[in-house]
C-alpha cells in the first residue's frame, strides 16, 4: 500500500497557487510552498493571510482556525526540501519550457512514489511527463479559481499515466481535499478551459459588435443562467493575460478560427489592463479584489 | 474486571482505564494531533510518574497501539498485559433512530454508524476510526458504543418531529434526536440517588452547560424533551453558538452577506452565542469577570444566557406539568454560581428557594443548592460521562 498522502508541495504561489496552498492547508495537509525568490513567496503568504481573514469577515473562520491553517503552510527554498512530499502540484506560469523544466528536477528528486502533478490548464500532460524518467506518475489536477469555493477539479491523464497514479489521485481529490472529480483525457484546454474561454471569447465579440455593454453582458448571463459572475468579471478573476493565453495556445492546438483570441482581449492585455491582479479589467477593482465599479 | 473508555475524535483521542470492581479510575490520558509528525501523548495515573511525549502518530491504529504500550509499561502503566481489559467502551455521537441504548459492536452496528455519517459528519467517522483502532490492536476484546443520542429516543412524536414538510423526516431523517445524553442520563440517575427517591416519581429539569448546553426535560427518567435538535446548533446559548434563532435569519443573510452554505454554518456555530454578544469570550468565566468589572457586553451575554435558559426550565415545567428537580451540571452548571442564582432568581413562582450559601460553596460531589422547604429541590451533580460509558460497557459484556 502506497502512503497517505500528507505532505503536499505546490510549486509556483501565483494566483492558482495561493488557492490550492491555502485550501490544502485547511483541509488539514501539511504544505510546502516553492517559488523563484523570497519576495515572491512572501507576497504570496501575504496573499494567502488576506483571503483567511476575509474568510473571517465573512464568518466562514475563526482567528485560531486561521493560526492552523497558516501553520501548516511551510515556505521553502530548494527543490530538495520537497523530497519528502507524497504529491507536488506544479503551478507555474503557462510556458511549456519552465514547466519541463520543473518536472525535471521533481522527477529527479522525489521517491518514486510521489505524484508529480501540473495544474495545467492546456498544455500536454504527455509532453511535460516526457523529460521525466518515470512518465506513469505524471499527471494533472486541474483546479478551478476561486479554489477554495469550487468544488470540482479535473483529473487529466496523459499517454503514459499509470492506472495506479490515477486512482491515489481520485482518491485523493475524491476522499482528503473532498472535491468532485472528472476524468478527461489530455486535449487542450480539457473541458472546463475550452468551454468557458470560447464563452468569454464569444462575449468579446458581442461587445465589439455594440450588441451590449460589458456590464449588461454580464447581468444577462450572471442573472439569466445563475452564473455566479458574468463573462466579463470571470475574465477579470481569472486574468485576461491567462485568458489570452489559453485561448491562442487552443487556437495553436486545433487550429480552428472559434479560439482565435479577440482583438480586445490582445489590446487589454497589452495595456496592461490584467483583470483583478492589475486593478483594471473589464470593471475596476481594489486591492483585496472587490469590485468597486 | 477492567474496562476502557474511548473518546476519539478525527484528530484526537481520549481514555480512561476503569477498574469496574469499585469504579476507580486506574489512568486517563488523550493522544492529541493525530494524523501529524508532532503528535502528543499525555497520559496519568495515581502511582507512576506521569508520560508526556511527542512523536510521529499519523493514524488511530498507532494511536490506540500507543495507548497500549503506555498502559502495560512497566514505569508508567497500570497493568501487565493488554489481556487485563476485558472490554472496551466507546463514547458516539450520533445513533440516529437505530440506537435507543449501548450495544456491543457487531458487523451490523458498524454498517449502521456508517449510516449516520450524513447526520455528525464531523463525528462519526471519528468514532469509527477509534472502533477500527481496537479492532485491529485487540481483535478480540468485546467493544460496545454508548450514544450521545440513546437517552432521548423516549421523547415522543410531538417532542421529536418538526412542524416542516413530513416527506423530509422521511427522506431525511429530518427530527430532533438531542445530545449530551449520556450526561443527561448519568446525572439524572445520581439526583434520584442523592434525594433518596424512585426516578420514576421524579419531574427533572436538567441542564447541561458548557460551552455546548443544552436541558431535558426528564420524567420517571426518561426524556421528554430536550433542548438540542437535529444538530447541537439548537437551544440554549452557547459559548459560540447560537441556539434558537428564527430560520428566516439564515436564508435573508445569506441573501444580504453573499455568504456560502458552509460560511452561513460556520457564522451561527463558530462566531454567534457568548463570543458574538460579548465581543470578548465564549468562555463564562472570562464572561464573569469582565461583567463584574464592568462591561456593558459582557453583562448583556450574561444575562442573555440566563433569560434564554430560564424560559427553556419554564417551558419545560409547563411541559411536564411540574417540576421536583432543577439540577446543572457540566463546565458553567458545576462551576458557576453566579448564572445558578441569576437563573434561580427568576423562577422562585415555581416554589423555588436557592439557599446562596450552599450556592456559593465549592465542592466535587453531589450537592443540594435550595432551602430546605423549597418545593423544588435544587441540585449540581458533577458529571462523568465516561463512568456511564464503562458502566454500560461493563454490563453488555459481562452477563
Amino acid at each position: 500500500m502506497h502512503r497517505m498522502i500528507k505532505k503536499v508541495g505546490v510549486i509556483g504561489i501565483g494566483t492558482m497557487g495561493q488557492g490550492i496552498a491555502e485550501m490544502l492547508a485547511s483541509k488539514g495537509l501539511d504544505v510546502f510552498i516553492l517559488e523563484q525568490s523570497e519576495e515572491r513567496l512572501r507576497y504570496g503568504l501575504q496573499m494567502i493571510e488576506i483571503s483567511l481573514d476575509k474568510q473571517i469577515e465573512k464568518w466562514a473562520l475563526t482567528n485560531s482556525e486561521k493560526k492552523l491553517i497558516l501553520s501548516r503552510i511551510d515556505s521553502v527554498s530548494y527543490y530538495e526540501e520537497l523530497a519528502s512530499c507524497e504529491l507536488v502540484i506544479e503551478t507555474i506560469t503557462e510556458e511549456l519550457e519552465a514547466k519541463k523544466e520543473v518536472f525535471r528536477k521533481l522527477d529527479a528528486i522525489c521517491s518514486e512514489s510521489t505524484i508529480l502533478a501540473s495544474n495545467t490548464s492546456t498544455l500536454s500532460l504527455t509532453e511535460l511527463a516526457s523529460v521525466t524518467a518515470t512518465p506513469d506518475r505524471v499527471i494533472g489536477i486541474h483546479f478551478i479559481y476561486p479554489v477554495l469555493k469550487v468544488d470540482l477539479v479535473e483529473i487529466v491523464r496523459g499517454l503514459k499515466t499509470s492506472e495506479e497514479t490515477f486512482a491515489r489521485t481520485k482518491h485523493f481529490v475524491d476522499e482528503i481535499i473532498m472535491k468532485k472529480s472528472v476524468m478527461v483525457f489530455e486535449s487542450p484546454g480539457f473541458v472546463t478551459t475550452r468551454l468557458i474561454c470560447l464563452f468569454i471569447n464569444e462575449a468579446l465579440h458581442v461587445l465589439e459588435e455594440g450588441v451590449a455593454s460589458a456590464e449588461d453582458i454580464d447581468n444577462a448571463m450572471r442573472i439569466g443562467y445563475s452564473f455566479s459572475h458574468g463573462p466579463f468579471e470571470m475574465a477579470d478573476r481569472f486574468g485576461l493575460d491567462s485568458v489570452l493565453a489559453a485561448l491562442e495556445r487552443m487556437f495553436r492546438e486545433y487550429g480552428e478560427l472559434k479560439y482565435r483570441p479577440s482583438i480586445v482581449l490582445k489590446k487589454m492585455v497589452r495595456g496592461g489592463h490584467l483583470g483583478v491582479k492589475s486593478g483594471v479589467g473589464f470593471f475596476q477593482y481594489d486591492k483585496d479584489g472587490d469590485r468597486i465599479s | 474486571m477492567k474496562v476502557l473508555v474511548i473518546n476519539a475524535g478525527s484528530s484526537s483521542l481520549k481514555y480512561q482505564l476503569y477498574n469496574m470492581m469499585d469504579e476507580s479510575v486506574l489512568a486517563s490520558g488523550r493522544v492529541e494531533r493525530i494524523g501529524m509528525d508532532s503528535s502528543i501523548v499525555t497520559h496519568e495515573s495515581a502511582n507512576k510518574p506521569e508520560v508526556r511525549d511527542v512523536r510521529e502518530i499519523l493514524d488511530h491504529v498507532t494511536a490506540v497501539k500507543r495507548v497500549i504500550d503506555i498502559l502495560v509499561h512497566p514505569d508508567f502503566g497500570v497493568i501487565t498485559s493488554m489481556s487485563e481489559i476485558d472490554a472496551v467502551g466507546h463514547r458516539v455521537v450520533h445513533g440516529g433512530e437505530a440506537f435507543k441504548h449501548s450495544v456491543i459492536v457487531t458487523q451490523e452496528v458498524k454498517a449502521e454508524i456508517k449510516r449516520l455519517f450524513d447526520l455528525a459528519p464531523l463525528h462519526n467517522p471519528a468514532h469509527m476510526m477509534g472502533i477500527n483502532a481496537v479492532e485491529t490492536n485487540m481483535p478480540n476484546v468485546p467493544q460496545v458504543v454508548v450514544f450521545d443520542t440513546a437517552f432521548h429516543q423516549t421523547m415522543p412524536e410531538t417532542s421529536y418531529l418538526y412542524p416542516i414538510p413530513k416527506v423530509l423526516y422521511r427522506r431525511h431523517k429530518i427530527r430532533r434526536y438531542g445530545f449530551h445524553g449520556t450526561s443527561h442520563a448519568y446525572v439524572s440517575g445520581e439526583a434520584a440517588r442523592f434525594l433518596g427517591k424512585p426516578i420514576e416519581s421524579l419531574k427533572m429539569v436538567s441542564c447541561h452547560i458548557g460551552n455546548g448546553a443544552s436541558c431535558a426535560a426528564i420524567v420517571g427518567g426518561k426524556t421528554l424533551d430536550t433542548s438540542m435538535g437535529m444538530t447541537p446548533l439548537e437551544g440554549l446559548m452557547m459559548g459560540t453558538r447560537s441556539g434558537d434563532i428564527d430560520p428566516a435569519i439564515v436564508p435573508f443573510v445569506i441573501n444580504k452577506e453573499e455568504l456560502t452554505l458552509s460560511e452561513v454554518n460556520s457564522m451561527l456555530n463558530k462566531h454567534s452565542g457568548m463570543q458574538a454578544i460579548s465581543g470578548l469570550s465564549s468562555d463564562m468565566r472570562e464572561i464573569d469577570e469582565a461583567m463584574n468589572a464592568g462591561d456593558a457586553n459582557a453583562k448583556l451575554a450574561f444575562d442573555m444566557f440566563v433569560y434564554r435558559l430560564r424560559k427553556y426550565i419554564g417551558a419545560y415545567a409547563a411541559a411536564m406539568n411540574g417540576i421536583d428537580v432543577l439540577l446543572f451540571t457540566a463546565g458553567i452548571g458545576e462551576n458557576s454560581a453566579s448564572v445558578r442564582r441569576a437563573v434561580c432568581e427568576g423562577i422562585t413562582f415555581l416554589g423555588l428557594e436557592l439557599d446562596d450559601a450552599l450556592n456559593t460553596e465549592r465542592k466535587k460531589t453531589v450537592r443540594e443548592i435550595s432551602k430546605p422547604d423549597s418545593r423544588v429541590k435544587v441540585l449540581v451533580v458533577p458529571t462523568n460521562e465516561e463512568l456511564l460509558i464503562a458502566r454500560d460497557t461493563y454490563k453488555l459484556t459481562n452477563v
